[in-house]
């Protein structure tokens, strides 16, 4: 097993009174692709903007490459690509302009590989960083995470306002860079994201790291919606006992059903022919619908889920 | 009840500047009118007063100086201007602003029409404007009641509210202005310089002959047409309701293009070409290090405030040099006039010495200059624009360091160049100056400007821009009117010591002071180090 690359220990901040993140521990392998995952505010950025040395941590350790974070964060930053959550830039500059700003920060790079770059995510590199859309702000900013082949990649949502042809191109950036036995650690509450890029997965909530697993444990508590209409009320029982159902609730008086699902849908899509069915629509819900499901507020994991991921 | 309209909203927002200016011009006011009382005890010393008033008349109109009221209008003269850059900066921003940030774009998703947003917005600024008008005409009467001077409560309020007028005509420039720019920051900085140019027109026709008409182009002129504290003088009805007007006009034209164009774009919007450079590499010379891409940030503002400043020093050579001989004549013998000009720390009876008050005008000018550098960075900071750069190779002493010394090139270029325009004006005026003075008057202005600079660093660890920017003007603003004021009301010493002022001198009458100018750098050195120790430890962007 190789060594950690970035190693949290006991990581705690606070923002005055405001809670960020609480004891916080976490070991990233060199060579892994990390998915940090959890909904807005529960502390992800936090974690991250502390490896970067740009908070300091109240408790706590955070390591890259066993320098401590804070105390050597220029050496680290050798190693480090970074896409901040926000990304703010000169908006009087190019992109062009951008990237060679941090190129000469960062005491030059590979100008044809930067160009492979520009390329591949289809960059107008002459436009001020004003004029851009969402989506070429991104693709600035990750360019220049990736431009100096960094050891480290550390990217806190970083697909942020990409379409889905430049979210591919991501991934495969992202998959090119694990083949070259680099670290990636990226943040997001986008739960197929982090499925399709992610080795392994941290979960975090309210500023506490409750889940870290294999990414292939996740579809235990990937749960989707089926809601069912009906031209005439059917009986709510035909569905609950049905497998890979996990809830049940009658809607329209009993002529819909909404029912949550963990699994198979074969048991429930040949219950439901039995009846004149209207329409069906599915829904995946959101990491947070997840959370709020599966969480209760007192942060405890309902027996169900506990020790899964 | 503030957050149930847009209006009370943005009136909620102004209520620290309302305060702010309203309180600090009132209590200005009240200072003044407790010194009157001593400077015209006597029948001389109000001869003097007299005596002095036309040589410097090119400042303002002097007009029963022998008199508080009087007295105090001519006193403030043209700073009092100063109020109109809260308006400039906030009216700027009340749009612009709001756009860079992208908070208009949720806003106008409300069920709110744009000219209904944009009319509360700038209803709110007026009323601002009004309230603080009224305060300062409330403490000024408080003040005049004080100091046993008989001024009427409607002289004092109205005096309040034709410096509102001005401003809001300022402001409305500004809002104007900002339908034009895509950044606040242009507006802000294009406005200023109209009201400087304003400033200057207005002066022409005290200094120049059949120069009337010109004075007529600038709004500075209406503004001081109204004299209310001057017994008599009274208020102009007409040029306060042409500045009225002017206001609603200027902002009836900036809502009429703000509904009608895109939100984030700009009116007459220059299509963007084509790069004509090569994309990469762009091998521009700026980008090459924290401090070089600071440098290239710095230029342009450099280039503007050079104009002002410099320009404003060639200027006033030229003043000096038309009332000259008047000057000598009248100065001579007067004890109140060496006093009047102890702001300038000069003595009496020469050009240098008329030249030295005014010069110290122009350690303010640059120090105002270094408090917009100072936002910069702290806005900078707080927009998260260091975020990337952090994550570079860079230490954050460095980063701030680079920062800084660019901030230190434009100020020594700044001052380097008034040196060779006021000695080029002085050359072709024929006014005789000490050589080694000037370059000691020009150049010890360096250390003020680098001081307020590092104190808005040193600020900015902690505060947020606005309120880091907000409190470094006060300052100045007060350091300002301690050398200003003090004087006159023969303050002690340790008072005016206060002032960074106070250790400029009078350089061009008495060279450097080494000493006093150790004091500043030593200061300087203390704030920059402090804020560096703060910007190395402290968390980015929160």
């Amino acid at each position: 097993m190789t060594a950690p690359i970035i190693e949290i220990d006991k990581l705690t901040k606070s923002y005055g009174g405001r809670r960020g993140i609480v004891d916080v521990s976490l070991q990233i392998r060199e060579g892994e692709v990390f998915g940090f995952l959890g909904p807005n505010g529960a502390g992800k950025t936090t974690t991250i903007r502390i490896l970067m040395a740009l908070l300091r941590a109240d408790r706590g350790a955070a390591r890259v490459a066993g320098l401590d974070s804070w105390q050597k964060s220029v050496d680290i930053k050798r190693l480090i690509g970074y896409v901040p959550g926000e990304p703010s830039l000169d908006p009087n500059l190019t992109g062009g302009q951008l990237l060679e700003y941090f190129a000469h920060l960062r005491g030059g790079v590979d100008q044809s590989y930067l160009k492979q770059l520009i390329e591949r995510l289809e960059l107008d590199p002459g436009r001020k960083f004003r004029h851009y859309s969402t989506g070429n702000k991104r693709k600035v900013v990750l360019i220049q995470a990736f431009m100096h082949r960094p050891r480290v990649l550390i990217l806190d949502e970083p697909t942020s306002g990409l379409d889905p042809l430049n979210q591919q191109e991501f991934d495969g950036m992202v998959r090119e860079a694990r083949d070259d036995g680099r670290t990636v650690f990226l943040s997001s509450h986008v739960l197929s994201e982090v499925e399709k890029t992610c080795t392994r997965v941290g979960i975090i909530r309210d500023g506490r790291l409750v889940r870290v697993g294999g990414v292939a444990e996740l579809k235990d508590i990937k749960r989707y919606e089926i809601t069912i209409h009906f031209a005439q009320p059917v009986p709510i029982e035909t569905f609950a006992q049905l497998e890979g159902v996990a809830g049940v609730e009658e809607l329209a008086n009993g002529s819909a059903v909404r029912l949550a699902m963990q699994g198979s849908a074969d048991a429930v899509i040949k219950a439901a022919a039995r009846y004149p069915v209207v329409s069906l629509t599915s829904y995946e819900p959101s990491l947070e619908d997840v959370f709020l499901r599966f969480y209760e507020s007192d942060g405890k994991a309902p027996q169900e889920v506990a020790g899964v991921v | 009840m503030w957050f149930s309209s847009v209006y009370l909203k943005t009136l909620r927002d102004f209520r620290i500047p309302i305060l702010g200016w309203g309180l600090g011009l009132g209590f200005l006011m009240t200072a003044v009118f407790a010194a009157v009382p001593a400077l015209l005890a006597t029948p001389a010393a109000r001869a003097s007063i007299v005596a002095l008033g036309p040589s410097f008349a090119w400042f303002a109109d002097p007009i029963k100086i022998d008199t508080p009221g009087g007295y105090a209008t001519w006193k403030y003269g043209l700073t009092v201007l100063v109020v109109a850059l809260w308006p400039i900066l906030a009216q700027s921003a009340m749009l612009r602003g709001e756009e860079e940030r992208g908070t208009m774009d949720v806003l106008l998703s409300l069920p709110r029409g744009r000219f209904r947003v944009v009319i509360e917005k700038v209803a709110a600024m007026w009323s601002a404007l009004v309230l603080m008008a009224v305060l300062v005409g409330l403490l000024a009467f408080a003040g005049a009641r004080k100091s046993n001077v008989d001024i009427s409560l409607v002289a004092t309020i109205a005096y309040g509210l034709n410096l509102a007028l001005i401003s809001a005509v300022f402001g409305a420039i500004a809002l104007l202005l900002a339908q034009f720019t895509s950044e606040r920051r242009a507006a802000a900085g294009w406005t200023a310089g109209l009201l400087l140019v304003f400033v200057v027109l207005d002066m022409v026709h005290r200094v120049v002959p059949n120069t009337l008409w010109v004075s007529r182009l600038s709004p500075v002129y209406y503004f001081n047409l109204s004299k209310p504290l001057v017994p008599g003088y009274g208020f102009d009805a007409g040029a306060m309701v042409l500045l009225l007007g002017l206001s609603i006009v200027l902002s009836g034209i900036a809502v009429w293009l703000f509904v009608r164009r895109d939100i984030g774009g700009v009116f007459l919007t220059r299509r963007e070409r084509p790069a004509v450079r090569p994309a990469l590499p762009a091998g521009d010379w700026s980008l090459r290090s924290v401090y070089l891409r600071g440098l290239a940030m710095v230029a342009m503002p450099t280039v503007w405030w050079t104009l002002g400043i410099a320009g404003f020093a060639a200027w006033m050579v030229i003043v000096v040099k038309q009332t000259e001989a008047q000057l000598k004549s009248l100065l001579q013998g007067s004890a109140l006039g060496g006093d009047i000009l102890k702001a300038g720390g000069g003595d009496v009876a020469t050009n240098t010495t008329i030249l030295s008050l005014l010069f110290v005008f122009l350690p303010l000018m640059l120090m105002a200059f270094a408090v917009t550098q100072a936002n910069r960075w702290a806005a900078d900071e707080e927009d998260g624009r260091l975020e990337i750069v952090l994550s570079t190779p860079q230490s954050r002493l460095g980063v701030l360091l680079g920062r800084f010394a660019a901030l230190t090139t434009a100020t020594v270029t700044i001052s380097v160049l008034t040196l060779a325009t006021t000695s080029v004006a002085s050359s072709i005026t024929g006014i005789a100056l000490d050589g080694g003075n000037l370059v000691a008057a020009t150049l010890s202005m360096i250390p003020l400007g680098l001081l307020v600079a590092a104190i808005g660093y040193l600020l900015s660890g902690w505060l947020s821009a606005a309120v880091d920017t907000g409190l470094i003007s006060f300052v100045l603003l007060i350091w300002f009117f301690i050398s200003f004021l003090g004087p006159g009301l023969s303050w002690p010493d340790a008072s005016l010591r206060l002032s960074a002022f106070y250790y400029y001198g009078a350089p061009l009458l008495h060279g450097v002071q080494p000493a006093d100018l150790a004091v500043i750098v030593v200061a300087a050195a203390v704030a920059l180090a402090l804020g560096s120790y703060r910007f190395v430890r402290k968390d980015i962007a929160v």
